[in-house]
Parts: C-alpha cells; structure tokens; sequence
C-alpha cells in the first residue's frame, strides 16, 4: 500500500521533472547563427540506398577481396584440409562475414534499430569460429609451436590492416560515428575476411595452432577495434 | 526532411524552427550548462547538415536526428573529460569535471535523476521528456526495444528505491 503511495508519488515527480525540461526554447539569434551556418553548403543531394543494399555491397566486397587474396596466395593448407574441413570453416567465415556486414551497413545510416546487439554478435562469432576450429581440426601440436606460429599472426595483421581500410573507406559513405561497437564491427569483418585466406595458405591445420595464432590473433584485432572506437567514440570519422 | 535534402531553404528555416527546441533540450539535460548544450546544438546542426543524405524518406526523422544528438553529446563528454584531464596535469589541480557544471539544479528529484547512469537517463529522458516511443529509441541509440526496456526499467526501480528512501528520511 505504502509502495503504491511511493509509485504515485513517483510518477508524479517524473511528470514535474519532464515538465521542467519542456519549456526550454532557443533564442531567435540562435535559430538565426544555425541557418545561416547551413545555407551556403546547402546543395541537393541524393539520400543512400537502403541497409540491405549496403549489406550486399559490403558482402560483394567481402568475397570478392577474399576470393583475390585466396587466387594470389600460397594454397599449401587448401590440399592438406578435408573436405568437411574446408565446408565448415569456409561456412562459419562466410556466415561470420555476413552477420558483421549486416552490422556495419547498419552503422553506416544514423536511427535504425539494432538487428543483433554487438555482444551477441561477437558471441556468435567467437563460439562459430573457436568451436569450428577446436572440433575441425586434429588436437595435435608440432615441436615449435611459437615460431610456427608468428609468422602466421604476423601475416594475419599485415592484411587486417589494408581489409580495415577498404570496409572503412566504404562504410564512409554512409555517416559514420565512432563507438566501441563501429570499432568491434568493422574489426571483425576485416578479420574474418583475412581469416578465409590465412587458413588455406597455412600448413599447420592442427587446432592448438589454428585457435591461438589464427583465431586468437582475430579476437586480439576486434578487441583493439573495440578500444580504438570507445577510445574516440561520438567523433565524426567519415 | 526531403525537401531539406532537395535543399530547400524554407524547408530548411522549419526543420530548424521545430527541431532546434527538442535538440537543445536534451543536451541541456546533461551536467552541461547552457552556454555548452548551445554550442553541441550548433555542432548537431553542421552534423545533420554533413549526413542528411543518409535520411531516408521511409524511415520516422527523429530517431534519425536524435541518433546524431546522440553521438554529438558523447564527442563533447569525450572532449570535456580530455580537458579536464589536462587540466589537472598542467595545473595540478584536482578533477573539477562536477563543479565545472555551470548550471546546478538544487531540486532533489532532479539530483536523483542525475545519479542514474548515463544510458538509462538518456531513455529517460527520451521517454518522458522527448515524448519518444521505445520504437523511436531503440532506432536513436542503436539498440533493441528490449534493451531499451530493460534501461526504462532498471531506471525506474532505481529511483522508486531511491526516492522511497528520501521519502521515508523526510517523514
């Protein structure tokens, strides 16, 4: 009874403090500064296509750069995988490709609702990749795991950098923003683009490997996207 | 909005005539005073103005608007506290982030208020002051409707507990 009186009392208090902010208005000079600020640049211009427009380019983007990366590469690890093998790792980075493409187009245009939230996302990515490539793959491990793998990692950087690059030239058609969740989401679609090649020209197809130095050094890169956006976040950076 | 894209200044002059209220509102609702939330408004404005091509006439405006708000107001959050950071090495004085806030609201509720974490105050302030549906929020800040339930909720229990407190101590 008294929590009901409380509630009351509440909502009360809310409609009060609402209306304290409703009667805010703007000065006519101001009014006047924000026009005149507008109107020389005020030029027509041609609204973006829709988000599943910019979804299909970014993914055409996606398997064409892969697809080039794959053609101009070492195919070492493409003989040495299964078929099964190959079917479910190019499976989960293509569907990992399309979910972080969906995202990123949906960043690109200022008010849409989010179709995923970023973590479940991130989620979903992580468990399709690091449980695809822990029961793919052969639980076995050579002499010199280290230096089997730096270079891979190395690699795997060496083309996340430029894949970054071209999805963030191309999401800057859009209006673009930053936020830990654009920095998680243009890092992920460069590193399962970069994913897709690395694995068919690694030699070592053996889980541990795979996981740490190919997975891992994804994960790390989205990470450091993440904190790059929050690190910037609400800056203008299209 | 689309005529303001077609770049119509009389669509332009009454986009800003009914917008610029509702905009300075909400950035004068944060620890800003007015001076600042003035200034974000301009900047929102130059921020509209470089992405209104992204508007798409099939979607509602205010959720499109209030999502460069959004991102506006987080710049000048990220900016201040850099400031203010700076500030204190160069000066050595201690953070002045809270007093630097011109504008000080003595009301309690108002106080109470401003103790809720920044994103569920923003959809309180959305909800309550901006008139906005959870449709319109979730579309302004990115989210799902249920995250935005879930913000209105924690809020809303937050300050019954708190204000149930404040009511008993003042019996």
């Amino acid at each position: 009874m008294q929590d009901d009186a409380y509630d009351l009392d509440l909502d009360r208090q809310l409609e009060a403090w609402a209306a304290s902010h409703s009667g805010t208005q703007i000065s006519p000079e101001l009014a006047r500064r924000v026009r005149q600020n507008l109107k020389p640049s005020l030029t027509p211009i041609k609204p973006v296509p829709s988000r599943g427009t910019f979804s299909l380019v970014l993914l055409a983007v996606f398997v064409a750069v892969s697809a080039g990366l794959v053609a101009v590469m070492n195919k070492t690890g493409l003989h040495m995988m299964t078929p099964l093998q190959l079917g479910g790792i190019s499976t989960i980075l293509v569907g990992g490709g399309i979910l972080f493409a969906t995202n990123l187009s949906g960043q690109m245009i200022p008010g849409l609702r989010a179709v995923v939230p970023i973590w479940v996302l991130l989620s979903l990515g992580g468990v399709a990749v690091f449980g695809g490539l822990a029961t793919l793959f052969p639980w076995q491990t050579s002499g010199s795991f280290f230096s089997e793998g730096v270079p891979c990692a190395a690699m795997e950087l060496a083309l996340f950098v430029p894949a970054a690059a071209i999805f963030w030239l191309f999401a800057r058609r859009g209006a673009l923003f930053a936020s830990a969740g654009l920095g998680t989401t243009l890092a992920g679609v460069a590193a399962f683009l970069v994913l897709m090649p690395l694995q068919v020209q690694c030699m070592f197809q053996q889980a541990p490997h795979l996981l740490v130095w190919h997975g891992g050094t994804a994960l790390l890169m989205i990470g450091l996207g993440a904190l790059v956006g929050n690190a910037l976040r609400g800056r203008w950076v299209s | 909005m689309t005529q303001y894209q077609s770049a119509d200044p009389a669509a332009l002059d009454e986009l800003v005539r009914r917008v610029s209220p509702p905009l300075l509102r909400y950035f004068n609702s944060s620890q800003f005073g007015r001076n600042d939330a003035e200034d974000m408004m301009q900047d929102c404005w130059l921020r509209i103005h470089r992405s209104r091509h992204t508007y798409r006439a099939s979607e509602p405006v205010m959720p499109w608007i209030y999502s460069v708000a959004r991102h506006t107001r987080l710049d000048a959050y990220r900016k201040r506290r850099r400031l203010a950071a700076r500030e204190v090495l160069v000066a050595n004085i201690p953070d002045t982030l809270h007093q630097d806030a011109p504008e000080v609201r003595e009301d309690d509720f108002e106080r109470l208020v401003s103790t809720l974490p920044e994103s569920q105050r923003e959809v309180l302030f959305m909800l309550k002051v901006s008139g906005m549906s959870l449709e319109e929020i979730a579309r302004a800040t990115a989210s799902t409707v249920g995250a935005v339930k879930q913000k209105a909720r924690r809020a809303y229990s937050t300050l019954r507990r708190a204000w149930g407190k404040d009511s008993k101590n003042a019996g």
